[in-house]
């Protein structure tokens, strides 16, 4: 435990550190480094032996005895933090660089990255209800620091202040459900909040409510998803992807801590998660396939692999309710995979979008195409990760989603008549988002990487990017096919945190990781045949191949701009949902015999965004705008109200 | 034996399967027809072609047959075929045979767009798009019948009646139907597409091979009957007799197989292509008629 603390310090101070040095990242990275295999070392000890470390300080009037606690639960999130983030950190140093170069000043942003880094696990060890609200909001405002980046763009300002406003507001919700929690048990310990809501089942499930909505916002669930795919692309590409990749998941630990808590969550609960989720995934994947802005997609994607990591935890909910093991253990084990998978998949994605964004300067996909020529390796990492997060063998995302929908089919024999129906709606549901997200990473692969360049600034790439930041991207590819083709290892891996919800009785995980090595052997199968495929068609065709031109049908002077964009790939599927959106067109025709200019443009507004948000922000407006004359930018009022304020708080507390 | 007899029929069938369906529609036209192994002959006279590749490909366009056919391949080790169980028959089968087979479409999608061609594109974003409607509805009807028998291997299928009794007939008649669409939308046969035609703007699936060439071309034409193939056998096991010795059971299935292929090529013949837009609501019979397997089989579940 102690080398868990040192590590967290040197992640606090290295920022510090490593500005007194010329080659600011690369020491930042050094000392990452360390401090990510000091953390890892005992939170892998625990993950082994599933013996909890605990270390108890007393910080006396403050909040008494604090208890950090790295149970197999805990250990699990730091593992995967810790390494995640450490990735995301090395892929900075190569971003970065022409920011560098051009002069800005990346101070600040070195100093709260590793704070981010740290913050986050210092979240996932805290049993103490103060202690955690501070760790939490040290991340939301070290993350808040690190959007703002680019802060002279206007957009990136706003999505910034959007997220500390909706950050702010998740935070209220957990003060309040911590606040009735304590008052009801007398302490501010997540042990003694245990016996607090135990038996009283009323009041759990106002605290799950309150709890689910709070850490919700931060994990992106929908309808509390509105931050995130404003947030997501204002932020440098590695900041996205450890937002994306991990510190979503960090509202996911809330709920699963929660879980860990209560002992049998209500059947209504259960199905309000699951339907809650179901909605997720389906909404945020109906958006990302909208979405032209490659980063903005990927926000969008993240809600539904949020949502996936819901169904998961719901299933598990279900199967704690109805005393029934095996899908409970599936359950959990299937949302841990996913949590740990979608960090995989979603960094690598972000990662080669920020590689694109660093060659090409744009994010708008329609201008982009043809880079899988001139930057193959970023091409390969990202058609993986497109691979993979649709759940596809042989790489990782298969296996977590395998785990959920395996959980279902146990899910099915409870015989009770409304499981059974949710069930089997969550499961077509579940088949849905599957190959809705193949229609959706198909579309975002092809137009980025495939075919001619759409645009100058597409066209004139001539090289791949550096090897800072191609070897984080190849190494979370390795990771998702080694996944993806040993995931045994990785089920075995994922056991001992779920015994913090259910006892793991070892005869029920005989029959998952026997099919878990079946899967293993045929996800090898596969690669072997399809690479002895490749290589014997290589051989084979050499010199048969005649290049040219696409066939157009008999037209031979194609260009660029015949090709299929991105808004006609996913045309007749929005076609289908049409009342689902909002869409703003931006048209002008061409007029006269010689038309000088006309334009067509189509944008897609979050529908939550467009019909409830905006609203309530205009009547705000309206409403708070009569105060505007009481900022009148003189000092003297000012401490009018402050004294009136006084006098006020003086008379109340008197009464 | 039996193992060996099964790859072959995967292998080979759906050749003859082509043949068939194509002199049925020979026969409602009035004319000779060619001989059932001529989808063979084209295969063999493909393979032997060289390529002519468009020059705006990259890599992705040449491994994606390859991608395609080892992944149908791979998928139909799930899939019962003519006798006994599946190769591998493991619970949640449904899962790995549906993923692995999207995998292969992913692949044909993105190579598809790898020519830059729009024709290929609109091929490509049209397959995307009703595969998302059929593969639900799929997912719901045999996730249903696994519900009913608490078998959760493609074993189900035939455990239909022992577990409903005559009752499982009405739920039967239903799951063929869908299973039988999603031949025709899969296999991208008449009304959703039409496989013998060339004008590229009303084509799906065809559209979207129309780069490839030399053996791709008939990789791609093979992986697409042995996928038609796997659908079909799952209809044939839900009405295969038990309990057959195992070569009454292959006659059977063979036999089955051969008159899918008469009803499709039939289904071929008196019908037209539906207009684009309205293929939607063509797919979507598909998934009310699989909603209405669920409610069936819920009705049984809790209904008595």
């Amino acid at each position: 435990m102690e080398y868990f603390f040192i590590g967290i310090a040197i992640l606090f101070l290295s920022g510090i550190i490593s500005d007194f040095f010329k080659n600011k990242i690369s020491v930042l990275s050094g000392l990452a480094i360390i401090s990510a295999i000091l953390t890892i070392i005992p939170s892998v000890n625990v993950l082994l032996t599933s013996e909890s470390l605990i270390y108890s300080y007393n910080f006396n009037q403050l909040f008494g005895a604090v208890n950090f606690v790295i149970d197999p639960l805990s250990a699990f999130f730091i593992v995967v933090i810790a390494i995640m983030s450490l990735v995301s950190l090395i892929y900075s140093k190569g971003y970065l660089k022409p920011y560098i170069e051009k002069g800005k000043n990346i101070k600040a942003h070195i100093v709260f990255l590793p704070i981010l880094m740290a913050s986050m696990m210092a979240v996932v060890t805290c049993q103490n209800a103060l202690m955690f609200l501070i760790c939490w909001e040290i991340m939301s405002l070290s993350s808040f620091f690190l959007v703002i980046f680019e802060h002279e763009k206007k957009e990136v300002r706003r999505a910034a202040i959007k997220y500390l406003v909706f950050m702010h507001l998740s935070v209220l919700f957990i003060m309040v459900a911590f606040a009735l929690l304590s008052l009801k048990s007398g302490s501010f310990d997540f042990t003694s909040f245990m016996s607090a809501m135990h038996g009283d089942k009323h009041f759990t499930n106002t605290i799950f409510l309150l709890l689910f909505v709070g850490f919700g916002m931060k994990a992106g669930f929908v309808p509390f998803h509105n931050w995130l795919p404003d947030a997501h692309p204002a932020a440098p590409s590695h900041v996205s992807a450890m937002m994306s990749g991990i510190m979503i998941k960090t509202g996911i630990y809330g709920i699963l801590r929660l879980l860990s808590l209560v002992d049998v969550p209500s059947k209504s609960i259960c199905f309000a998660v699951l339907i809650i989720s179901v909605v997720s995934a389906l909404y945020g994947l109906l958006y990302a396939i909208t979405q032209h802005d490659v980063k903005r997609f990927l926000a969008y994607s993240s809600i539904e692999n949020i949502g996936i990591i819901g169904i998961s935890i719901s299933v598990g909910m279900i199967g704690l309710s109805y005393g029934n093991d095996i899908v409970a253990l599936l359950g959990f084990v299937g949302a841990l995979l996913h949590i740990l998978n979608h960090s995989i998949f979603k960094q690598l994605l972000f990662l080669a979008a920020g590689a694109v964004y660093n060659k090409t300067h744009t994010r708008h996909v329609e201008l982009l195409g043809g880079l899988i020529k001139s930057m193959p390796k970023t091409a390969t990492g990202f058609l993986i990760g497109a691979i993979a997060i649709c759940g596809l063998p042989p790489f990782n995302g298969f296996v977590s989603e395998f785990i959920i929908y395996f959980g279902m089919f146990k899910a099915l024999s409870i015989h009770h008549f409304v499981s059974v129906i949710m069930i089997l709606f969550a499961i077509s549901s579940l088949a849905l988002v599957g190959t809705m997200a193949v229609l959706c990473f198909s579309k975002a692969f092809s137009i980025i990487f495939l075919g001619a360049p759409r645009s100058e600034q597409a066209k004139n790439v001539n090289s791949d990017v550096d090897n800072s930041m191609l070897i984080p991207m190849g190494f979370l590819a390795v990771l998702a096919l080694s996944i993806g083709l040993f995931p045994q290892f990785m089920f075995k891996f994922a056991l001992n945190p779920v015994s913090v919800f259910i006892n793991v009785d070892y005869s029920t995980v005989v029959e998952p990781l026997h099919i878990l090595q079946l899967i293993s052997l045929f996800a090898l199968g596969f690669v072997v045949v399809l690479s002895l495929m490749i290589l014997l068609k290589m051989k084979l065709t050499k010199g048969r191949i005649e290049l040219h031109e696409t066939w157009g049908c008999g037209y031979n002077q194609p260009n660029n701009h015949m090709q299929y964009t991105a808004s006609s790939y996913a045309s007749p599927f929005l076609s289908m949902l049409k009342p689902l959106f909002k869409k703003v067109f931006d048209i002008e025709k061409p007029r006269r015999l010689f038309p000088r200019s006309a334009h067509f443009s189509l944008k897609v507004e979050d529908i939550e965004e467009a019909y409830i948000i905006n609203p309530i922000l205009k009547y705000d407006e309206m409403f708070l705008s009569k105060f505007e004359s009481m900022q009148s930018g003189n000092i003297q009022s000012y401490i009018k109200y402050g004294l009136i304020f006084l006098v006020v708080v003086v008379i109340g507390s008197l009464l | 034996m039996i193992k060996l007899i099964n790859l072959i029929i995967l292998l080979f069938v759906p050749f003859l399967m082509a043949g068939v369906i194509k002199k049925t529609k020979s026969f409602w036209g009035g004319r000779k027809g060619p001989s059932i192994l001529q989808p063979w002959y084209d295969f063999v006279k493909l393979v032997k072609k060289d390529f002519v590749i468009s020059k705006t490909t990259s890599g992705v366009f040449r491994i994606a047959p390859l991608v395609q056919i080892t992944s149908v391949i791979f998928a139909a080790l799930f899939i019962p075929l003519a006798a006994g169980s599946a190769l591998i028959n493991v619970q949640a089968g449904l899962i790995i045979f549906a993923y692995t087979l999207s995998l292969g479409k992913f692949m044909s999608l993105i190579s598809a767009m790898d020519t830059g061609s729009s024709f290929e594109g609109m091929g490509a974003s049209r397959e995307a798009c009703f595969t998302s409607i059929v593969e639900p509805a799929f997912f719901m009807v045999i996730a249903s019948v696994m519900a009913l028998t608490g078998n959760y291997t493609f074993d189900s299928l035939k455990n239909i009646l022992a577990s409903a009794g005559s009752y499982g007939i009405l739920i039967i008649v239903f799951a063929v139907v869908v299973l039988f669409l999603m031949i025709l939308i899969e296999g991208s046969r008449v009304p959703v597409d039409d496989p013998a035609t060339h004008l590229e703007l009303t084509m799906i699936h065809e559209v979207m091979i129309l780069d490839n060439s030399g053996s791709d071309l008939a990789l791609f034409t093979w992986a697409n009957g042995i996928k038609m193939l796997l659908i079909a056998s799952l209809i044939s096991y839900m009405v295969l007799p038990q309990n057959l010795c195992v070569g009454l059971s292959i006659a059977y299935y063979l036999l089955i197989m051969f008159a899918l292929s008469v009803i499709i090529g039939t289904v071929e013949s008196c019908m037209a292509r539906i207009r684009m837009s309205h293929v939607f609501e063509f797919i979507f019979i598909m998934s009310s008629l699989a909603l209405v397997v669920l409610s069936l089989v819920v009705a049984r579940m809790f209904g008595g």
